[in-house]
C-alpha cells in the first residue's frame, strides 16, 4: 500500500515535469535543431572552431516531385564551396511561396527570421526599415560586398534605398517580361481560326472552343483561371480597356478609378456567366486546379507569368497527357490607341533583406558576395554539363531534371537571390539562352519574350515608402483580390451597382490614403528631378 | 451550515481541518497542480501582452520600448467598416451555430439513449465521434471536392435535371454549408456529456412511468428532458460565453473570397492584420474587445439564469 502511493507521487510529479518541459521546449530545441548539419558533407575537419550556421530562405513551390529544398545538388555544391571556404553551414528555411509576406511576419516577430530574408514586397520592406527591424547595409556592403555591389551596379540598387539608407539588396533582373498570354494553337489549328488578336476575336474564339471542344475534352475550360493572385492573371486584359491619362494620374491612382477599368471586369463578369472561365476558379486558392486543367489539356486559353506554359511543371505533364498540344504565346489586348500596353519589370527582382536579429551579418553579405560570381552563378543557373545543360553553340541549354537536380523554379531564381532570370555575363547571350532555355520549346520561349517586351511600362518607384501604404496595403491587397474575384462571378444585373460599392469601400478602407500621399509623393519627387 | 460566531478558536481549527484534509488527499491536490500550472502559464502567462494594444508596438523594441498612444489603436479599429463586418459576421454565424448546432447533439443524445441494442449503440457512437478528430484542413478538403461546381452534389444535382447550384460562391448557400458543416463534425462529440448525464437519471422513474402507460415519447419529456435540464444550461450559458470568440479553421479553410462578406470574421481579421500585415497593437486590441465582449454575455446570460431560477455556473 505505501509502495503504491510513492510511485502515484511519482507519477504525478513526472506529470508536471513533462509539461514544464513541453512549455519550455520550443525555446530548447530551436539551437539544437539549427547545429544539426542537414547536409552530407561536413565542413573541413581542420578549422578548430565550430562551423556557423547560415540561415538563408528558400521559397517552398510545393512542385510534384521536388527534392529536399535542404539537401540537394545546389545546396550541396553551396555547401561544398561557399560554406567549406568560410567555416558555415548555409541552412535552408524554407517558406510557403503562397505565404511569403505572412511566414516572414511570424518568423521577424518570433526572432527566428533567416539571415539572408527576402521579399517582393516593397512595402514590406519600408515597414521593417521604418520600425528598425532590417540591418542598414551600406558599409557591410562597402566592406565584404564589393563583388556583388560591381555586379548589380548603382541602378539596381537604387532599388532597395530607403530614405537614403541601403536597407535591401533587389537581386538583378535580367529578363524584364512579366506576363504573358497563351493559347492552344493545336485547337486553333482544329478549328480553322487565326490567332485573335483584340478583345473580341477572343471572346468568339473562346466560344468557339467552348462550343465546339476541339479537345473533345470532358469539361473544357475555354479560359484558364486561378483565385486572383497566384499565378494566373488576366494578362494585360484591364490595360486594353484604360482610357487615356495623364502621367500622373496614371501613376497615383488606384486601378479600380481608371477610366474604363469597370468594362475590363463587366468584360470577365460577361465571360464568367457565359461559362468561358474556370467556374470555381475563386476556390482555386493555391492553382493547383488551374495547373491540372491546363496539364490535362482541358485549357484553350490563358494568363501567367510570361514563360508558365514553358516550365517544366506544365509543359512535361502536358506533353505526356496530351502529346499534340501547343500553347502559343499571343498578344491579344489592344487598347484605344491600337496598342498592346503591358507592365514589364522594372530591372530589380526579390529584395534581400537581413534582420537586425542576426548574428550572421556579416556572413550573409560574404554569401549574396560570393554568388555573384559569374562561375557560382553559371552552376546554379546551369548545373553541370552534360547533366543539367548542354552546350549549343557556346549558349546553354537546361536539360530537364528530376529528383535531386531537378530545379524548382525557373534557372533556380530561389537559390540565386541576387538575380532573376539568366545570367551570361551579356545581353546578347542573355537573350540567345532565353530562347533556348526550354528545351523543344525554344521558338516560342523567345516568340514570347519578345511579345511580352513590347508596348511596356513599368511601375513608378517611389524614392520615399508611403506611409499610408504601410499602413494600408496589405489590407487593401486582400481587398483587390476579394473585389476582383466578386465582381467577376456578380450576377450581370447586379454589377454596376456591386462595382461602385465595393470601390467606395476600397478607398474609404485606406485606398484615398495611400492615393493622397502618392500624389504628394509623387510631385516632390518630379520637382526634384526638374 | 450554521453561522459561527468567528472566534479564534474556531478559526484555528478551521486551520487545522484544511491542513490535514490538504493532508489526506496530497495525491489529488499534487495532481490539481498540473491543471493549475497549465492554466497559470498558458493562460495568465500571456495576459501582459494586453498592453501591446495601448501601445504602438514594435516587435523589435518589445512591451517595455514600446511607445504608449492610450486608446488610439481603439479609435482606430472603431472606424474601420471592415471591423464592424467582421464582427457582425462573426455574431451572426455564432448565432446560427447556437440555434442549430446547440439542440443537434441533445436529440442525437436522446435518439443514442433509446437504442437498446448495445453494440449498434456503441457502433453509431464511434462513427459519430469521429469527425470530431478531422482536421478542419481536411474537412475543407473534403468540402470543396464534394460540393465545387463538378463535384459529386452537384452531379446528383444535375442528374435530377436541375441547374446546378454553387453551393461555395454564393453567400446563402455558403452559410449553410457553414452551419451543417459545423453541426456534422461536432453532433457526435457534443452528445459524450448528455450520455453521461443520462446515464445518471433514475431507472425507476422509466419504470413507473411505464407501468404508468405512458408513451416513449412521453418519458423522453417528462422524465430525460427534465433530468439533463441542469447539464443543458450550463453548456447553454458557456456557448453564449463564446458568442464573439470563433474558431479561425473553420471559416478560413472553408472561406473564399466569393463570400469573404460573410466569412471574414474576427478571428480572420485578427489573422489578417496581425500576421498579415504585422499590426500587433491591432490584432491584439480586437482580441481584446473580443474577450470584454465575451465575459459581458457570459455574466449577462448567467445572471439571467439565476433569475429565471436555474442554477448557473456560480
Amino acid at each position: 500500500m505505501k509502495r503504491k502511493s510513492w510511485l502515484s507521487y511519482v507519477l504525478a510529479l513526472s506529470l508536471m515535469m513533462s509539461l514544464l518541459a513541453a512549455c519550455s521546449g520550443n525555446t530548447a530545441n530551436e539551437p539544437q535543431s539549427s547545429n544539426t548539419p542537414q547536409t552530407s558533407d561536413t565542413p573541413s575537419e581542420q578549422s578548430a572552431e565550430p562551423p556557423v550556421t547560415l540561415t538563408v530562405g528558400i521559397f517552398d513551390r510545393g512542385i510534384q516531385g521536388q527534392p529536399d529544398l535542404n539537401n540537394n545538388t545546389w545546396t550541396r555544391y553551396i555547401n561544398e564551396n561557399f560554406g567549406k571556404a568560410n567555416n558555415a553551414i548555409v541552412k535552408f528555411v524554407s517558406i510557403p511561396r503562397s505565404q511569403e509576406v505572412d511566414k516572414l511576419n511570424v518568423l521577424m516577430a518570433a526572432d527566428e527570421a533567416p539571415d539572408v530574408s527576402f521579399t517582393y514586397d516593397g512595402a514590406t520592406v519600408s515597414r521593417y526599415a521604418k520600425i528598425d527591424g532590417i540591418m542598414e547595409l551600406d558599409d557591410l556592403l562597402e566592406e565584404h560586398g564589393q563583388q556583388l555591389k560591381a555586379y548589380l551596379g548603382e541602378t539596381v540598387l537604387a532599388y532597395g534605398v530607403y530614405n537614403g539608407k541601403q536597407m535591401a539588396i533587389p537581386a538583378k533582373r535580367t529578363a524584364l517580361a512579366w506576363n504573358g498570354l497563351f493559347i492552344r494553337k493545336d485547337w486553333l489549328d482544329k478549328l480553322g481560326l487565326p490567332a485573335p488578336t483584340n478583345q473580341e476575336e477572343l471572346y468568339n474564339t473562346l466560344v468557339a472552343f467552348r462550343d465546339q471542344n476541339p479537345g473533345g475534352v470532358d469539361g473544357v475550360i475555354p479560359w484558364g483561371v486561378a483565385a486572383t493572385g497566384m499565378n494566373y492573371t488576366f494578362g494585360n486584359l484591364a490595360e486594353s480597356f484604360w482610357e487615356e491619362q495623364t502621367e500622373e494620374e496614371f501613376v497615383t491612382i488606384p486601378g479600380w478609378l481608371r477610366p474604363g477599368n469597370k468594362d475590363y471586369l463587366r468584360f470577365l463578369n460577361k465571360l464568367y456567366n457565359e461559362k468561358l472561365i474556370s467556374p470555381d476558379f475563386a476556390l482555386d486558392k493555391t492553382a493547383q486546379q488551374a495547373d491540372a486543367d491546363v496539364t490535362n489539356g482541358k485549357v484553350g486559353f490563358f494568363g501567367a507569368n510570361w514563360d508558365y506554359a514553358l516550365r517544366q511543371h506544365i509543359s512535361e505533364p502536358l506533353k505526356a497527357n496530351v502529346p499534340e498540344a501547343e500553347f502559343l504565346p499571343i498578344d491579344t489586348f489592344k487598347n484605344y490607341e491600337g496598342k498592346y500596353k503591358k507592365v514589364a519589370y522594372n530591372e530589380n527582382g526579390i529584395n534581400v533583406i537581413i534582420p537586425k536579429s542576426s548574428k550572421n551579418a556579416e556572413l550573409a553579405i560574404k554569401y549574396l558576395n560570393w554568388m555573384a560570381d559569374p562561375e557560382v552563378l553559371f552552376f546554379l543557373q546551369f548545373g553541370e554539363e552534360g547533366i543539367n545543360h548542354e552546350m549549343v553553340d557556346g549558349i546553354p541549354q537546361a536539360v530537364n531534371q528530376t529528383g535531386d537536380n531537378m530545379q524548382t523554379s525557373y534557372l533556380n531564381l530561389d537559390y540565386t537571390l541576387v538575380v532573376n532570370g539568366v545570367e551570361l555575363g551579356d545581353e546578347e547571350k542573355n537573350v540567345k539562352a532565353l530562347a533556348i532555355s526550354a528545351p523543344g520549346l525554344e521558338g516560342l520561349a523567345e516568340l514570347s519574350y519578345k511579345i511580352n517586351t513590347t508596348d511596356t511600362y513599368t511601375h513608378y518607384f517611389y524614392e520615399t515608402p508611403n506611409e499610408a501604404s504601410i499602413k494600408f496595403g496589405k489590407t487593401l491587397g486582400d481587398l483587390n483580390k476579394q473585389m476582383t474575384d466578386r465582381l467577376i462571378v456578380a450576377k450581370p444585373a447586379e454589377f454596376d451597382s456591386l462595382y461602385d460599392q465595393l470601390v467606395a469601400e476600397y478607398m474609404e478602407a485606406g485606398g484615398q490614403a495611400v492615393m493622397e500621399e502618392n500624389i504628394k509623393l509623387y510631385q516632390a519627387q518630379e520637382q526634384s528631378k526638374s | 451550515m450554521k453561522a459561527v460566531p468567528e472566534t479564534s478558536v474556531v478559526r484555528t481549527k478551521r486551520k487545522r481541518k484544511l491542513f490535514s484534509s490538504i493532508r489526506r488527499d496530497v495525491l489529488l491536490y499534487v495532481l490539481l497542480l498540473v491543471p493549475l500550472t497549465y492554466i497559470a502559464i498558458f493562460r495568465y502567462g500571456p495576459i501582459y501582452g494586453v498592453l501591446m494594444a495601448f501601445q504602438d508596438y514594435n516587435i523589435f523594441q518589445g512591451i517595455s520600448g514600446s511607445e504608449w498612444v492610450g486608446l488610439d489603436v481603439f479609435q482606430f479599429i472603431f472606424e474601420q467598416k471592415s471591423f464592424y463586418r467582421a464582427l457582425k459576421n462573426t455574431l451572426v454565424l455564432n448565432t446560427l451555430d447556437l440555434v442549430v448546432g446547440f439542440p443537434a447533439p441533445i436529440l442525437l443524445a436522446i435518439l443514442l439513449n433509446e437504442l437498446w441494442h448495445t453494440r449498434f449503440k456503441k457502433l453509431a457512437q464511434s462513427v459519430l465521434y469521429l469527425p470530431h478528430f478531422l482536421s478542419w484542413v481536411i474537412i475543407g478538403g473534403m468540402v470543396y471536392l464534394i460540393f465545387s461546381t463538378g463535384g459529386i452534389a452537384n452531379s446528383l444535382v444535375t442528374s435530377l435535371g436541375l441547374n446546378e447550384i454553387e453551393f461555395l460562391s454564393r453567400k446563402n448557400n455558403w452559410i449553410v454549408l457553414y452551419v451543417l458543416v459545423g453541426v456534422w463534425q461536432n453532433v457526435g462529440w457534443g452528445t459524450i456529456i448528455y450520455l453521461a448525464a443520462l446515464v445518471g437519471i433514475n431507472k425507476e422513474l422509466y419504470e413507473a412511468a411505464a407501468i404508468d402507460g405512458c408513451t416513449r415519447i412521453r418519458k423522453i419529456w417528462h422524465i430525460t428532458l427534465p433530468g439533463i435540464k441542469p447539464t443543458i444550461i450550463i453548456l447553454l450559458i458557456l456557448q453564449i460565453g463564446r458568442m464573439v470568440s470563433i474558431g479561425f479553421d473553420r471559416p478560413y479553410v472553408l472561406g473564399n473570397s466569393l463570400v469573404s462578406e460573410y466569412s471574414d470574421v474576427i478571428s480572420t481579421y485578427v489573422y489578417r492584420i496581425g500576421i498579415g500585415a504585422g499590426d500587433f497593437s491591432q490584432a491584439t486590441a480586437v482580441g481584446l474587445f473580443q474577450s470584454v465582449v465575451g465575459l459581458i454575455f457570459l455574466l449577462t446570460a448567467n445572471y439571467i439564469t439565476k433569475k429565471v431560477g436555474e442554477q448557473g455556473i456560480w
